[in-house]
Order: C-alpha cells, then structure tokens, then sequence
C-alpha cells in the first residue's frame, strides 16, 4: 500500500507539471493585464508601461514561465499585483477563512443529511421518506445565491439574529473570548445556507443504499437469526450504506480549501472562491496560477485519499 | 394516496409562491419600467444635506456601509493606495494638506498653503505651525517633503512616478540614481519648501503639475526601506496621521475602526469613533432599511428604486465627476512616434454622419427609464460641477430623429434598395461597427434601445463581437485600434483636474477616437498656457474647445451623472455639497443606535 501511494505521488508531478503550462499559457491569453484596469485620466500611459516592463511582462512567455517555475520551486509564489502582499500569505488568510467556514458546513451537512438518509431510507414510501425526498429535491434546485439572500434578508436583517457580513467583529480585539466567539457567530448563517443546500447528494446516495442493502442475503440471515431489526439496521445496514459517502470523503476534505463563491459574495465573507473569481477579473496572474496549482493538487490528493479511505472502510478493497 | 399527492402539491405550490414574493418586488418593478414610463425622479431635488433634529449624543460610534463585492486592498497610504474602496476609507484619516474651492482648486484654508510664482517656475507650500501628528510628535515641513521621496524612489512601484512628476526639476535624477536629492525641492525652514518646476500650468492649481497634496508621517516611515513599505505595519496596520480620526484595528478587507484622533488640528472630533464595513451590493438596499449604517458609501445608483421610500433614510444626491460619451474611430495611434494619426478614409470620417448617429438616440428616454434621471443627458465633455469650465450654453445632440435623416441625406447615404437601411454614397450596403462594456442586464436592454434608434432613421448599427464586451477586453481593443470597432460607449471620470489634453491631444494615448486637428492642439495648449493663469481667460479657453468639440462632433457626451448618498436619521448633520461638505470633526449623533 505504501508503495502505492508513493507511485501516485511520483505521477502527480509529470501531472502538476502539465497543468502548470496549461495554465501559465491559458492567463497569458486572457485579454488585458494587471494594469489595464488603471486606466484613468490622471494616470501616465507611459508609466503604465514602465510598470509592465518591470514586472517582467513584457519578456518572452518561455522567460516568464521558467522565472515562475523556479521561484515557485523555492516557495515564492510572488505578489499579488492587487493586494501588493505576497500570494501565500494572501492564500493563507483567505485560505483560513475558507477553512473554517467549509468545515462548519460539512459537519453541518453531514449532521443533517444522514439522520434524514437513514429514516429516508428505513421507511420507504411513507410520508416521512417523501417529505426527506421532497426537501432534497427543492434544495437541489435553489440556486445558492437565492436561498442566500433569503436568509441574509430573513435572518440577518428582519430577525437581526446573525450578523450579514464579514468574517468577524472590528469592534473586538484579538485574542479575546469575544473574539473567537464574533468568528463563530459570522461562520453561522453562511454555513447553515450552504449545509441545507448540499445534503441532496448524501441523503439520496444514503436512502438508496439502505433500501438496497434490506434486501441483501446479509440481511436476511441477521433477520432469521433472531436479531431485532433496530439491530440490523444499526450494526449492518448502516456500515454498508456509508461506502459511497466514504468515497466522496477525500474530495471533501481537500475541497475544503475550494469555497463558494456565492456565498462568499452574498455573505462578504473574504474567502477562496471569491479570490478566485477576482483575481481572474483583475487578471491578477500571480494569484490566478498558484490557485489553480493548488487546486490541481488538491483534486489529486483527494482521489488518493478517497482510495485510501474505501479501502479502510471496505475490506473487499485493497490498494496493491 | 390521492390525498397524500394534493398535500405535496399543495406544499410545493406554497413554497414557489413564498419564493416568487421575495423576488417579487423587484421583477414586478422591471415591467413597470419597460412597459410605461417609470416616475422620473427629479435629481436636482435630492437635497445636499440632511438635517435632524434632537439632542446630540455624547461620543458615538459612525457606522459606515462602503458597497463594494470585493474586500477592500487595505493599502493606508497616500503615495501608495490604487483602489478607490482605500480611498473611501482613508478619508476618514486624511493626510492632505490643502483643502479646494470652486472647481476643486487650492484654497487657503487648508493645513497648507500655496503660492506659485509663474515668471520663475516655483511654487512655496507654507504649513501650519504647532500642527501635531496622531501620535503626539510634531508635524513639519519634512513630513510634506518626505512624500517626494517616496514617489521618486527607484523601488516605488506605483502609478504617481509619472510624466506630471518628472516635471519636477531632478525627480527623475533622482529616480534614476544619478542625484542624491532631488535638486528642485528645497526646505526652506520647518514650515515652509520651495518645489521648482520645469514648467507651470494652471494646472497647479488643481493639484498637477507634478505638485503632490499629502503628508507622509516621516518620523514613523523614515527606517522603511520604499521597497518593503507596501506590506509594512504602517501602511497595513497603524499609520500615523494628521486627519481627524486614526486606525485603531482593521479586519483585513472586511472593515476598518477609527477613533477619534485627539491631536486633530481642527479640534478633536465630538464622534468617539467611525467604523467603515464592506456591504455586499446584493443586500445593501436591505441594510439600509434596516438601519445597520448611518451612512452608506458607493451605493450603486441602479438601485436606487429600493430604497427610495425607506423611512428612515435621507438620500442625498451630488453630481459625479465623470461623463458617458460615444468616440468614433477616426484613426490609429501610432506607437513610435507616439501620435495619433487620423485616417482620411475611416469609415466615421464624415461629420454629418456622426451627427446624425448622435441626433438619433433618444438619450433622455434612457436617461429616464433606465437611470430614473439619475443620469442626464450631457452636452459638453466638461461636468457641470467645474462652473467656471463648464459651458452651458452647449446644445449637444438632443434626440431629432428628423435632423438626422436629414443629415444623412445630405450627406448621401441613402435608401437604394429598400432595405430599411441606407446605403453609403458609393451605394454599397453600410453598417456601423459599435463596442460597448458588459455590465448589468440593463447594459444590454439600453444597447439595443439604441440599436432600435438608429434603425429608425436607417442607420445599421451591429455590435462589434457580436455582443457586449468585457471591460478588459473592451479597453484592451480600444485601445490597440480594433478594426472591428467604428464607435464605442465608454465614460471618464474626470477627478478634480479637468484639463482635456491626456484625453484629447495629440500625443494621448488615451485619445481613443485618434481625432486630431491644428485648431484643436491650439484650443488644448490654450486651456494650460501661461495666459490661462488668469481664471477668466482659462474659462474661455475650455468653452472654446468645448463649442469646437461639439461642432465636429468626434466624441457625443451621452451622460452626466447623480452620486447618491444614503444617510441615516440619527446623522445630526450631513452635508456633501462640494463647496460645504460637513467637516469630520463636526459630526454628530442624536440617538444611539441608528433608526431602522
């Protein structure tokens, strides 16, 4: 198994490698650059260019690409030419930001969706699985956005229970109990919106993999041996179902670090998804690059992980 | 069974109606617009002012809401800031040194003053004496130099080391290394510098020139090398200031306290503190309402319909400096010599042409419908707020779809083959390439409004990619010439110098319509000669190229427009006219929490 791992390790490179000239070339081809967006009758055109030059982006794609290459190999990922602060850094706040707020909702998710798969699941066909059914449907089908501004218009500003933007308190100090209580009570509402809408995938996988597994021959022996059926669906249906949700597991924990862009943007909650999204409208191409490399890692790190998990869970899997 | 299905049904039709009506009122509001004609809201009636009753409170906390959909950069330096979000926010800790009159030029009044003597190119900024920084040290002459040194550095990296700049004598010796100082900036004592100019314009008077309008706190900047200034703790975290309040704690891109700063040379101020947090454009109508701000900053003008009837509110209304136009491309911009060289051939280079593009969009209709009058139809590339600039005897191009038809004829683009559409002289079928920048759905509708309207009169207008165009990529074609371009939609914002010459000469590389005249070189070098000095000669000189500007019609203003600003009714008093904006140290509060 260990061998295994370190072989997806190895490919990864030749992958990560690809990727970053895909890419490297892909935000060369955008129109426009980090300074067209100055354009203003105060500004020099003739500075804007010296800017450019400086920069370095004027020199040939191939210079770029291997500067790039090498100070990335060193940790240096740059500066944004936005925020004027080095890109981990940048990535390290938001990333932070991201990460509390996607693991709130995917313990919030989780925390709803498999009570309801499970009972979905158990009573099949009475009003109770409708109803689930029903609620998975409708969530499936709002937009984020529309069910975000719900929330901030009904919770945030008629009921005033949650505060409706930021990540925390300005008033508060650093370090204080407050404090990290402000950050909580900010992480609250987004992450509730974002769990009542991605439970759809985990209660359906969930309730057809009970109703499946009642009729496995398993099943019936436990049930002919005498075993209660609150028993049976504890101890043998519920493990069985959990496999394909284990699978997912991986992609989720590195999809931690993707965040929402909808809700970061109806919350103005400073996040990835958000940073993504304006650093390619800002052409910030120093921001643009590591994020997709990140993300490339991630997306593969995740496939690992979900093999390594199935084949924890699953003892008919085994990685050789 | 069939029970169980009517409950469901019944269910999901209660949940689409409950979605339906908290979308409602906004769709309902759209066609209303498209079907009759909106209310037109008669801008020169939002007040300038709001004025509330009662007794002040103590202290108190200002809340301002800054609308914008991305966190804000948080660079806190004069020198150095880029986004306009850090502006708004720095404003409340100010390190300008000159306060403006009419048309936003240099009073006396400020923390500085300025004296130009134009026959030797000088210029002598004088400071207050006993002027203190937020952190008790004292405020000199060198905290007016320092930003100098700053801009000029070899490692500085911003946008203000520009042509104006190096008209500083030695600026770009000194940039370049091959001076220790910059010879034309002297400190006479610790009140007062002398700056040399290699030429002065009336231009100083606004602030160009190369004359630079902010302190910089030396004492706490001195030991940070330039290159590392960008991402130091007193740019990012705690810098000094000599403005009525002071950073007290920042959330990084989220929001900013500031508290009062008790040093202020203007008096402390009577508000204990200011907090500035970014609202998200999608529910700050929604925070308004329910009063989470007292004041609410860039509050997008589109919506002004949602909180117009919000009881709590005052919405203050000012001119913005800026202008909408439509250019023609009228020639290419060529690189080596750094000109603008007009194209006798170019498909708009036909005066009566372009009138009769310009007379035949109906831009008060959208003005009306679309913008709710906050937005009028300009006619002069001068907003109106620069008084003794502006020339309002100007007609522009008033919707006459008659005048254009005429026009058109007479300029022999006609009719041939029954088309709808007219032919160009030569009879060959004739279609007009226009670009215009993506934004709102309501861009689009506005478009082909337009492209409706020059239909009527037999103008073929398409647009250039075939739809509207990023900003990026807009500017990006404009700016390289497009062959595919023949007209475009774009605005300026004209900041607090007017002067035409970087978006109208000869050598501009912002001249995007590429037009080019003797007559016109001369009307642009008049507005900055030394004659011009004389503010009622600089005055003719703008409506002169104004008038000219119109009468050959390469660049139709379209909009003028109305800043709005929502202010709370605890905000005891709040003034933004230009002329009389109420002073920070002056705001009070009447309640202690703002009325919802």
């Amino acid at each position: 198994m260990w061998k295994t791992i370190a072989r997806r390790f190895l490919i990864m490179i030749p992958q990560l490698f690809v990727l970053s000239i895909f890419i490297f070339i892909l935000a060369q081809f955008m129109p426009g650059d980090p300074f067209s967006g100055l354009i203003t009758p105060q500004t020099d055109p003739n500075r804007i260019e010296e800017l450019r030059e400086l920069a370095g982006l004027n020199d040939p794609v191939y210079v770029q690409y291997w500067n790039w290459i090498v100070n990335m190999f060193q940790g240096d990922f740059g500066d944004s030419y936005t925020f004027k602060v080095s890109v981990a850094s940048l990535i390290g706040d938001r990333g932070l930001n991201t990460l509390w707020l996607s693991l709130l909702s995917v313990f919030l998710v989780y925390l709803i969706a498999i009570p309801l798969g499970v009972i979905a699941g158990r009573y099949q066909n009475s009003l109770k699985d409708k109803t689930i059914v029903l609620y998975s449907f409708i969530s499936y089908a709002i937009p984020t956005f529309v069910l975000g501004l719900i929330f901030v218009y009904v919770f945030g500003y008629k009921l005033q229970w949650f505060p409706t933007s930021g990540t925390k308190d300005v008033e508060e100090k650093a370090g204080t109990l407050g404090y990290y209580w402000s950050i909580i009570y900010h992480l609250l509402l987004p992450a509730i919106t974002y769990a009542v809408l991605g439970t759809t995938a985990i209660i359906q996988y969930l309730r057809s993999e009970i109703i499946d597994a009642q009729l496995q021959d398993y099943v019936k022996t436990a049930r002919s041996k005498g075993i209660p059926m609150k028993k049976v669906y504890s101890r043998h249906i519920f493990r069985n179902s959990l496999l394909p949700i284990a699978a997912f597991l991986g992609f989720t924990i590195t999809g931690l670090l993707g965040g929402s862009f909808f809700i970061e943007t109806i919350f103005g909650y400073p996040g990835m998804g958000k940073l993504f999204i304006d650093s390619i409208m800002a052409r910030d191409y120093s921001v643009i690059t590591t994020l997709i490399m990140l993300y490339g890692f991630l997306t593969l790190l995740g496939s690992l992980l979900s093999d390594i998990i199935l084949s924890i869970v699953d003892p008919r899997i085994r990685i050789e | 069974m069939k029970k169980k299905k009517w409950l469901l049904l019944s269910l999901v039709c209660v949940l689409m109606l409950a979605l339906a009506a908290c979308g409602g009122s906004d769709s309902k509001d759209k066609s209303k617009g498209e079907d009759t004609k909106k209310e037109k809201v008669d801008t020169s009636k939002l007040p300038f002012e709001a004025k509330n009753d009662g007794d002040s409170i103590e202290g108190g906390t200002l809340k301002v809401g800054l609308v914008t959909d991305s966190p804000f950069q948080g660079i806190f330096n004069w020198e150095l800031y880029e986004d306009g979000n850090d502006k708004d926010i720095l404003d409340y800790a100010s390190n300008s040194i000159f306060d403006t009159k009419e048309d936003f030029l240099i009073a006396d009044t400020g923390l500085g003053q300025l004296k130009v003597d134009e026959d030797a190119n000088k210029a002598t900024v004088t400071i207050k004496k006993d002027v203190k920084w937020s952190d008790g040290k004292p405020f000199t002459i060198d905290d007016v130099i320092y930003p100098y040194y700053i801009i000029a550095d070899k490692d500085y990296t911003g946008v203000r080391y520009d042509a104006d700049f190096q008209n500083i004598v030695g600026a770009k010796e000194y940039h370049d290394g091959k001076a220790k100082e910059i010879s034309g900036i002297k400190k006479v004592d610790d009140y007062t510098m002398e700056i040399s100019f290699k030429k002065v314009s009336p231009a100083i008077y606004s602030g160009g020139d190369g004359l630079w309008g902010y302190a910089a706190p030396k004492h706490q900047l001195k030991d940070i090398k330039i290159k590392d200034l960008i991402k130091s703790d007193a740019v990012r975290k705690n810098p000094v200031t000599v403005g009525a309040f002071v950073i007290d704690n920042i959330v990084k891109g989220e929001s900013v306290k500031f508290k009062a700063n008790p040093n202020y040379f203007k008096g402390k101020p009577k508000l204990d503190s200011v907090v500035v947090e970014v609202v998200p454009s999608s529910s700050s109508a929604a925070a308004i309402k329910a009063g989470k701000y007292d004041v609410v900053k860039n509050y997008p003008a589109n919506d002004y319909s949602a909180i117009k009837d919000a009881s709590n509110t005052t919405i203050l209304g000012r001119p913005e400096l800026a202008y909408s136009y439509v250019g023609f491309k009228l020639g290419k911009y060529d690189t080596k010599e750094g000109v603008s060289v007009m194209n006798d051939t170019a498909k708009m280079n036909n005066v009566n042409l372009r009138k009769a593009v310009a007379y035949a969009m109906d831009i008060e209709q959208v003005s009306d419908v679309y913008y709710e009058g906050l937005r009028t139809r300009a006619n002069s590339l001068i907003p109106p707020v620069f008084s003794s600039f502006y020339d309002d005897s100007l007609e522009g191009y008033k919707y006459d779809p008659k005048q254009a038809k005429k026009l058109l004829e007479e300029a022999g683009y006609k009719d041939t083959n029954n088309d709808g559409y007219v032919e160009d002289p030569d009879g060959k079928e004739f279609s007009i390439k226009l670009a215009a920048m993506s934004g709102s759905d309501k861009d689009e509708k506005i478009i082909q409004f337009y492209i409706q309207n020059w239909k009527d009169v037999g103008l073929k207008v398409e647009l250039s990619t075939g739809r509207l165009i990023e900003f990026n990529s807009f500017y990006d074609k404009v700016q390289a010439d497009d062959k595919d371009i023949d007209m475009f939609m774009a605005a300026w914002g004209t900041g607090t110098n007017p002067s035409p010459v970087g978006l109208y000469g000869k050598e501009a590389q912002f001249n995007f319509s590429r037009f080019v005249s003797d007559d016109l070189t001369k009307l642009l070098s008049d507005i900055d000669s030394k004659e011009a000095m004389d503010s009622e000669y600089r005055g003719k000189a703008f409506r002169a190229w104004q008038e000219y500007m119109s009468e050959q019609a390469t660049t139709i203003p379209m909009y003028f427009r109305t800043e709005i600003i929502p202010v709370n009714k605890r905000v005891k008093n709040y003034n933004i006219d230009y002329l009389n904006e109420t002073e920070l140290q002056d705001l009070e509060l009447v309640a202690d929490e703002p009325v919802k």
